[in-house]
Formats: C-alpha cells, sequence, structure tokens
C-alpha cells in the first residue's frame, strides 16, 4: 500500500517534476494549449491570449511577492514601461522584435534600480510605497517625454514577425504568447530552485535568520525586484501587441490591483499558483457575468455599464476572502485535495 | 510677491486637507502597527455621505456637519469590526493586503451608491472670498487650515493627558505588555479606526468644500501618504505638519516649474525622504536596517 511521497535524496527534493503521471498530464495540457488556438472561436481565444501573458506578468510578481515577500502596488509601473519599451524600439526605430522584447526586459529593470536601491535597504512597507509612488509618476514622464512616447497620443503596435515566421495571426500570436508563458515557468521554477530562489525564500521566511547564513540581504531583495521588474516588462510588451496600441490609458492601476489578487487567490510563493490564480482571476468577471444574467437582464446591462467597476469589486472581494478563509490559496486547496485523494479512507 | 503669496495660501489650504488625512494614516499606524491602504477611499466615503445629507436636508451646517461626524464614527467602527477584526494577529503582509482589498471595493462602491458625475458640496458658506493683504482668499481655506491646527492641538492634549490617549500610546509602544496593564487591545484599535475616519473624513469634506466631489477624489489618499512618510509614520501631529510642507512643495513646484510637477512633486519627496530621513522628520527612530 502506497503509505506517502518519500524523498530519499537532495536531488530528489529539487527536481521539477517528480512523478511520471505529472509529465505525462503537463505534455497533454501543453498539446492541448497548442491545438487550442485552431479549435476555439475568436471570443475564447481572446480569453485564452489575455489568460497567457496575464501569467507571464504574475510569474514577475511572484518572484518578488511569492518568494521575496515584498510587496509592489507599482507592477503596472513596469508593465507600462515594458510596453513602451518594446513600442519605442521596434515601432519608432525599426528595430528586430527581439531586441525590442529585449529592451521590453531592460527598460523596466533599469527603473527597479532606481526604485528600488533606496527602498530595499529598509524593512517593512517601504517598497509597497515607494512602488506606489513610482506607477504615479511614471505616467507623468511618458505623457512629458513627447519626442519619445508621442505623450497622450501613443504608439501603434503591429504583430512581430520574428526569424521569418510572422505572429499576424490570432492564432499565431497565441503561440508566441504560449512560448512566452511557458519559457517564463521554466525560469521561474529554475530560479526557484538554485541556490539564488533559496536565498529569496529565505530572505521572505526570516530574514536575520537568512542574514547570519551569509546572504546579502540588500544585494538580493534588489535582484528579485529587477528579475520581477524584467519579466513584468516582457508581458508588458505582449500586452501592448496584443492591444496593438500602447498609451497611458491601457494600463490603468487596477492591474497591480489584479496581479496581486492573482498572487493571493493562487496561493503566495508557488509558480503553480500563480498560473491556478491568473486563470480564476481573468475568468472571474466573466463569469460572475454569466450567472447574474441568468437572474435578469437589468443586471446583465448593469455589468456593461459599470464593467470596471465590478471588476474592481470583484476583486478586492476575493482578496479579503481568500485572506480570510483560505489564505494558502488555490494551491492549498489542491494539496488538501491530492492527501485526501492519496490517504482515504484515512484521516492522514 | 502677490504670486508668491497666492501660491502659499492655496498650498497651506491643500496642505491642511492633505495633513487630516495624514494623520488619518498615523492614527492607525500608531495604534495597529498597519498601514491603511483605504484612507484616501474612507475620506471619499464620508465627504460624499455629507453631501448626500446636504441635498436631503435643509443643507443646515450642523445638521451636515454632525451627520458627517456621525457617519465617518460608524464608517470606522464598521469597518474594524467586519473587515479587520478578524485578520488580528495575522501577518502583517496579510493584513495590508486586506486594507487594499478594502481600497478596490469602498472607490468602486462610490459608482453605484452614487454616480460617476462631479458635485458641488454647497451649504452655503466656505466659497465666499475674503480679501487678505491684497489676495482673495476662500473663506474654506481659512477654516481648514484652522481646523487642522485646532486639531493638531486637541490631539497633542489627547494623547498627553487623557487616560484612553496614553491607554492608545500604550499599545501602540508594547501590545502584550499594555494587555497584561489590562488594557483592551481591541477597543483601542476600534477606537483608532473611528478616529482616523473622522479626521480623515474632515479633511474629505473640507476638500469638497473648497472643490468638487467626484470619484476619483480616493487620490487624496495617494497625495496624502507623502505627507504621514515625511512627517513620521507614527507621528501624528509630525504628519499633519508634513502635509502642510508637502502641499506647499506641491503648490511650488506646479507654480514655478511645470503643472506636471505638480502631480509628481510629493511622490519625489516621498522617494528622498525615505533615502535620507526614512522614518521622517518627526518619528521614532526604530527602522531596521536588516
Amino acid at each position: 500500500m502506497r503509505t506517502g511521497d518519500y524523498k530519499q535524496s537532495y536531488g530528489e527534493l529539487v527536481t521539477l517534476i517528480d512523478s511520471p503521471p505529472v509529465w505525462l498530464w503537463s505534455t497533454v495540457l501543453v498539446l492541448a494549449l497548442v491545438v487550442a488556438p485552431y479549435v476555439l472561436n475568436a471570443y475564447a481565444l481572446s480569453f485564452l491570449t489575455i489568460i497567457l501573458i496575464t501569467v507571464v506578468g504574475a510569474l514577475g510578481l511572484n518572484i518578488l511577492t511569492g518568494y521575496t515577500g515584498l510587496i509592489s502596488l507599482g507592477h503596472v509601473g513596469f508593465l507600462l514601461t515594458g510596453a513602451y519599451g518594446y513600442a519605442v524600439l521596434v515601432s519608432k526605430y525599426q528595430l528586430p522584435p527581439l531586441v525590442g522584447f529585449l529592451g521590453a526586459g531592460l527598460v523596466p529593470a533599469a527603473a527597479s534600480l532606481i526604485v528600488g536601491a533606496p527602498s530595499l535597504r529598509l524593512k517593512g512597507l517601504y517598497l509597497a510605497i515607494t512602488t506606489l509612488a513610482f506607477s504615479f509618476i511614471i505616467n507623468t514622464v511618458i505623457l512629458e517625454m513627447r519626442w519619445l512616447t508621442n505623450g497622450a497620443r501613443g504608439i501603434a503596435v503591429q504583430r512581430p514577425e520574428i526569424f521569418g515566421v510572422s505572429f499576424e495571426s490570432d492564432a499565431a500570436f497565441t503561440h508566441l504568447c504560449l512560448a512566452t508563458a511557458i519559457l517564463t515557468l521554466f525560469a521561474t521554477l529554475n530560479i526557484r530552485r538554485s541556490r539564488v530562489g533559496r536565498a529569496f525564500v529565505a530572505i521572505r521566511d526570516n530574514d536575520t535568520a537568512a542574514r547570519v547564513m551569509g546572504i546579502n540581504l540588500h544585494a538580493y531583495k534588489l535582484l528579485a525586484f529587477v528579475t520581477s521588474a524584467f519579466i513584468t516588462g516582457i508581458a508588458g510588451a505582449l500586452y501592448g501587441i496584443y492591444l496593438s496600441f500602447v498609451n497611458v490609458e491601457g494600463f490603468p492601476f487596477l492591474l497591480s490591483i489584479e496581479a496581486l489578487a492573482i498572487l493571493i487567490v493562487g496561493g503566495l510563493g508557488s509558480a503553480l499558483g500563480a498560473v491556478l490564480g491568473t486563470v480564476l482571476i481573468v475568468l472571474l468577471p466573466e463569469a460572475t457575468r454569466l450567472v447574474f444574467s441568468l437572474f435578469s437582464a437589468q443586471m446583465d446591462a448593469m455589468f456593461t455599464t459599470g464593467a470596471q467597476e465590478l471588476k474592481s469589486m470583484l476583486y478586492g472581494l476575493v482578496i479579503i476572502l481568500f485572506l480570510r478563509f483560505q489564505p494558502r490559496g488555490l494551491v492549498g486547496v489542491w494539496h488538501d485535495l491530492k492527501r485526501t485523494w492519496v490517504n482515504w479512507p484515512l484521516r492522514y | 510677491m502677490q504670486y508668491f503669496l497666492q501660491l502659499l495660501i492655496s498650498g497651506l489650504a491643500i496642505g491642511a486637507i492633505y495633513g487630516l488625512i495624514a494623520m488619518g494614516f498615523a492614527v492607525i499606524y500608531k495604534s495597529t502597527g498597519l498601514v491603511n491602504f483605504a484612507q484616501g477611499e474612507m475620506t471619499m466615503i464620508v465627504a460624499y455621505i455629507a453631501w448626500t445629507v446636504s441635498t436631503t436636508g435643509s443643507g443646515n451646517i450642523l445638521v451636515v456637519s454632525l451627520a458627517a461626524i456621525l457617519a465617518a464614527v460608524s464608517l470606522g467602527l464598521v469597518i474594524e469590526r467586519v473587515v479587520m477584526r478578524p485578520m488580528l494577529g495575522e501577518p502583517v503582509f496579510a493584513t495590508v493586503m486586506v486594507t487594499i482589498g478594502l481600497a478596490v471595493i469602498l472607490r468602486s462602491s462610490i459608482n453605484f451608491i452614487w454616480d460617476a458625475y462631479p458635485h458641488g458640496l454647497d451649504i452655503g458658506v466656505g466659497r465666499g472670498i475674503v480679501r487678505v493683504g491684497g489676495i482673495g482668499v476662500r473663506t474654506g481655506q481659512i477654516a481648514v487650515i484652522a481646523t487642522l491646527l485646532l486639531l493638531l492641538a486637541a490631539i497633542w492634549a489627547f494623547f498627553r493627558y487623557s487616560k484612553t490617549g496614553v491607554a492608545m500610546r500604550a499599545v501602540a509602544a508594547d501590545d502584550r505588555t499594555a494587555l497584561l496593564m489590562g488594557i483592551s487591545a481591541t477597543r483601542v484599535h476600534a477606537l483608532a479606526w473611528a478616529a482616523s475616519s473622522v479626521i480623515a473624513g474632515i479633511g474629505g469634506v473640507f476638500f469638497a468644500l473648497s472643490y468638487d466631489l467626484s470619484p476619483a477624489m480616493f487620490q487624496l489618499g495617494l497625495k496624502a501618504f507623502p505627507a504621514t512618510i515625511l512627517g513620521g509614520l507614527d507621528a501624528v501631529l509630525g504628519s499633519g505638519i508634513g502635509g502642510l510642507l508637502i502641499g506647499l512643495t506641491e503648490n511650488f513646484a506646479g507654480g514655478y516649474i511645470g503643472s506636471g510637477m505638480k502631480e509628481v512633486a510629493g511622490f519625489a519627496m516621498i522617494i528622498v525622504v525615505l533615502m535620507i530621513r526614512p522614518f521622517g522628520l518627526f518619528g521614532e527612530r526604530d527602522i531596521e536596517r536588516v
């Protein structure tokens, strides 16, 4: 009888995937996602694309908030600088899209150095405050630098063509997002199981102990912040391409809250959680709309007029309820389910 | 010189509003140890309630201010009891996130309870213009500066002399010891939320008197944030003074450098303050650099 899941060596503790069934199901899922764009209709496909882009951003924030335990209220600022980094390089200076994506990562990373260096020396909520300030300052900066960013008019962005492969069609663009999401997922999982990732988690769990073990707190916090900004910037570039237009209006402050809601709902500090949280949060407003429209047409009308407000209310409610009743998030639920499944009918 | 004085007066007036809201931040931080990201939204709700009372009733100034204070007290108490108290003992990360969630909910509720259009709060006072030394000053602007100074004095006396004030300081300094001395921490927390809501709400009502009510009013909270960082997160009086300084900085930056600078000046100030004096001008020096 199987009595549990035992690890016998350190190598087993850090393997990416520890059992053959998980390998199998992950492969099936990826194949299904590759086929999906040809099967789904345009409406469902747009949700899939949004989910994949959001996964990239959520994984980026997860490195900072989930692994290192620092709150950022201004990640929308990095999305925005990433989108502008791409748009300026590719649309304005006609550079190849791959250079654009690199720029989309490097520009926010540079911005995060400026914001992070002074605020990460301190313990506590200071990063939340400075990032909040940053996300407002950056809006003004972009609006003022008209020679580079066209100010409030924004920049139009074409779908890219990389190595002769055109990502013009919706299906192809979804594949691009899928590839980026999978790459990011592997990158964050590998960061988590390396020395750097363990240092991040040590800082989150007990910073004094981490310091005693020889971790340079300032350097590692800054590293987490910069990595997080880099990945978020890539997500911003994808989002800009998806919108086919980059301006300040396209990146409201609500996106920062949405990202935090994703991490809390999914389960902090877990890549799987970030993915599950993204799926739930992206589909939540739509699902709520469907449920309410069953009751009355009036409710449905309310959703179309006050869509943005209802969305924010839902995010706020979900954040509070999950923190109150299921602080471990969807990943916690999943682990409990797994344990019950393995041990049934015994309790443990 | 004329221009300078004009900027000075309007800077002090808006700074007094920031100061009131910043004091709201500081009262909660001092007694519960958490940053309340929903402060701006609470301010906005109180101002909207005052507006509703003024339009449905006779608009008598006494009735409106009494109703606003009552509304603010109950708002603070309800939030503390329903949302914050269940989170007692949870990590700071979780409680702060709860206030962020609360902020988003309150912010969007404005559009459902009231509407998205700007309104003027008109109770017959505050929009008249008095000439002081050759420049026109609104009576509302004078009133808000006076109110801030009065409240500063009152709060100083409250924390210094009253038994409840001392109890609040005790909980802030060391909640376990305070508990052992027979002080109920939950009562102190409830009181702090109510007081913070009232102080910030007064700021909101004054803002509505001089300017307009709109769903974007929650940004006052963001503007007041630099004030409380500058004054010191745990310094109630310092935050009030920080508000005046931020108001002046903002107005002078906007008046002499450019209107874009007006929006950013406060936030740029935060970053400078955190680099040089992270505990603020009047805060306690217990910053941990781990």
